[in-house]
């Protein structure tokens, strides 16, 4: 018997959730109209909705970064901050991890620079491409592709494997691949992630109809609770479908303001106001996550169950 | 030629085989390739399949190019796991040029043959002309500009992001070696070598009308 993955809005009465205040911030930050969020410095309080637990599994999820803007770079201090209190081990990329050329000082000013602190901190990125990344990105060692254009990997810690995919080149062989990968994985946790959005809410982009047919019977079949994806460049959280929460992280770095189609019925939770980041941590059968704004904004969070 | 793309010359003569039936709905290809299935070779005294023959003629110069890129690319230092973006830049422009330089009289149509060509572009005009045609085609030309005087053996520009090829599309053309890819730049369908950025060849105008 299949169950829906569950998710609640989590709240500072949450038993498990502790909060983690920095600068005084609370754990409900009211959303803030434009003009305020542009008059705000990257510095102001921040707040995160997580447990913290010492044997959880800390992550986090970036996709659409690779601009070189100074706002990418805000954004990338937003997230050491958050490293400081909330040590996350591994970041998944979801594409799009370099915009326009690729020469060695691009690999500098749109990834090196900006990330160095976490990059220092020991935090190690996985990558999956999109359509604007070279394949040669994944014989950069900083990616940890190793080599390969679509792999899987186990977390560290709690029953979590990773499938990165190249969603924009999704041959017969991948497709075959990535079954025998999630038929094979004794891991609670299978979490794909990629750079097309089988959901999404964008008016530019919005939901890939064509890679949804192929891969949410995969997922479905073999209790995917939770996808990770970019392209639409703003945060969304859509409302489960058939049991799975799907991420749009398509916010790292070039915003679409005011992208999300508000008719489309599938927005859980979005903001396309600001830059953001998400934040996640697992541990047994449960994920916390939230999504963190350039402005230290904690602008969604919850708690989702998997799927047995 | 080596092992590996004598085998491959198998491999793809097996996927073409499939790629004309697959349009009338039979097994993925990776289960027909993988199976070497029987009679993908038509004996001497049948009729052989005019539009598997062209797709063979195809694939054989696809594997010409490939064993020229190799044969360029194995004198280079290779990339390993843990590469420098100095190394990647290097390596690339480096092959580029040199298949370049080799196939300086490359011109479209050398390996997209006339009889290719239109085998090719019947494949597309199936698939584009079921029911989920129009959506195919918009996933495609998402984020697909185009590029203004599309070269042959020449790179693909840095700035012009790769269009993206849905699954369904993928199942109905002929499988490449690793060191290719189709995409579509506008409405060319183009073959790259993505180890090079280079175009190696394009089929103009391939969506159907």
């Amino acid at each position: 018997m299949q169950n829906g993955a569950m998710l609640t809005r989590c709240s500072t009465a949450a038993a498990l959730v502790v909060l983690l205040a920095i600068g005084g911030g609370s754990a409900t930050v009211p959303a803030l109209p434009v003009a305020a969020v542009e008059a705000q410095q990257p510095g102001a309080a921040l707040a995160l909705t997580l447990p913290n637990k010492g044997d959880s599994l800390k992550f986090a999820v970036l996709g659409d970064f690779g601009t070189g803007s100074k706002q990418q770079y805000q954004l990338a201090a937003q997230m050491k901050r958050v490293h400081d209190v909330f040590p996350y081990e591994l970041v998944a990329l979801v594409g799009d991890n370099l915009y326009g050329s690729e020469r060695p000082q691009d690999f500098r000013k749109k990834f090196e620079d900006p990330y160095k602190p976490l990059l220092d901190a020991g935090v190690k990125f996985y990558a999956s491409l999109g359509n604007h990344d070279a394949r040669e990105q994944r014989y950069y060692k900083l990616f940890n592709m190793d080599g390969k254009l679509y792999y899987s990997y186990k977390a560290s810690k709690q029953s979590v494997r990773f499938f990165a995919l190249e969603s924009t080149y999704l041959d017969p062989e991948q497709v075959a691949w990535f079954e025998k990968e999630l038929k094979d994985s004794n891991s609670d946790w299978k979490i794909p992630y990629f750079h097309h959005p089988p959901y999404s809410s964008g008016d530019r982009h919005g939901s890939d109809t064509r890679l949804r047919e192929v891969l949410e019977p995969l997922f479905i079949k073999h209790n995917v609770s939770v996808v990770l994806t970019g392209h639409d460049h703003f945060y969304e959280r859509v409302k489960p479908q058939k049991g799975i929460v799907y991420f749009v992280v398509g916010s790292g770095g070039q915003l679409r303001k005011g992208n999300i189609d508000k008719r489309s019925g599938l927005t859980a939770a979005g903001n396309d106001q600001d830059l953001a980041f998400m934040v996640a941590e697992i541990n047994g059968d449960e994920m916390w996550f939230n999504a963190v704004s350039r402005l230290g904004q904690v602008i969604d969070s919850g708690v989702i169950t998997r799927r047995k | 030629m080596s092992d590996r793309i004598g085998r491959h010359v198998l491999a793809l003569i097996a996927v073409a085989s499939f790629s004309l039936s697959a349009c009338g709905g039979s097994a993925p290809p990776s289960q027909t390739a993988a199976q070497g299935t029987p009679g993908t070779q038509a004996p001497a005294d049948q009729p052989v399949n005019p539009d598997a023959k062209a797709l063979a003629g195809f694939l054989e110069r696809v594997n010409e190019y490939v064993v020229l890129h190799q044969k360029i690319e194995h004198a280079l230092p290779g990339l390993s796991k843990a590469t420098t973006p100095q190394e990647i830049d290097t390596h690339q422009r480096t092959l580029g040029q040199q298949i370049q330089s080799a196939r300086r009289e490359a011109k479209a149509g050398d390996i997209f043959i006339p009889e290719c060509q239109a085998v090719i572009k019947r494949l597309l005009a199936r698939v584009f002309g079921g029911p989920d045609g129009q959506a195919l085609k918009a996933s495609i030309m998402d984020e697909n500009p185009g590029i203004p005087n599309l070269t042959v053996n020449g790179r693909y520009p840095d700035t012009v992001p790769l269009s993206t090829i849905p699954p369904q599309v993928l199942q109905g053309l002929p499988k490449l070696p690793e060191e290719m890819e189709f995409r579509f730049v506008g409405n060319n369908l183009i073959l790259m070598d993505v180890h090079a950025h280079i175009i190696t060849d394009f089929i103009p105008n391939a969506f159907p009308q």
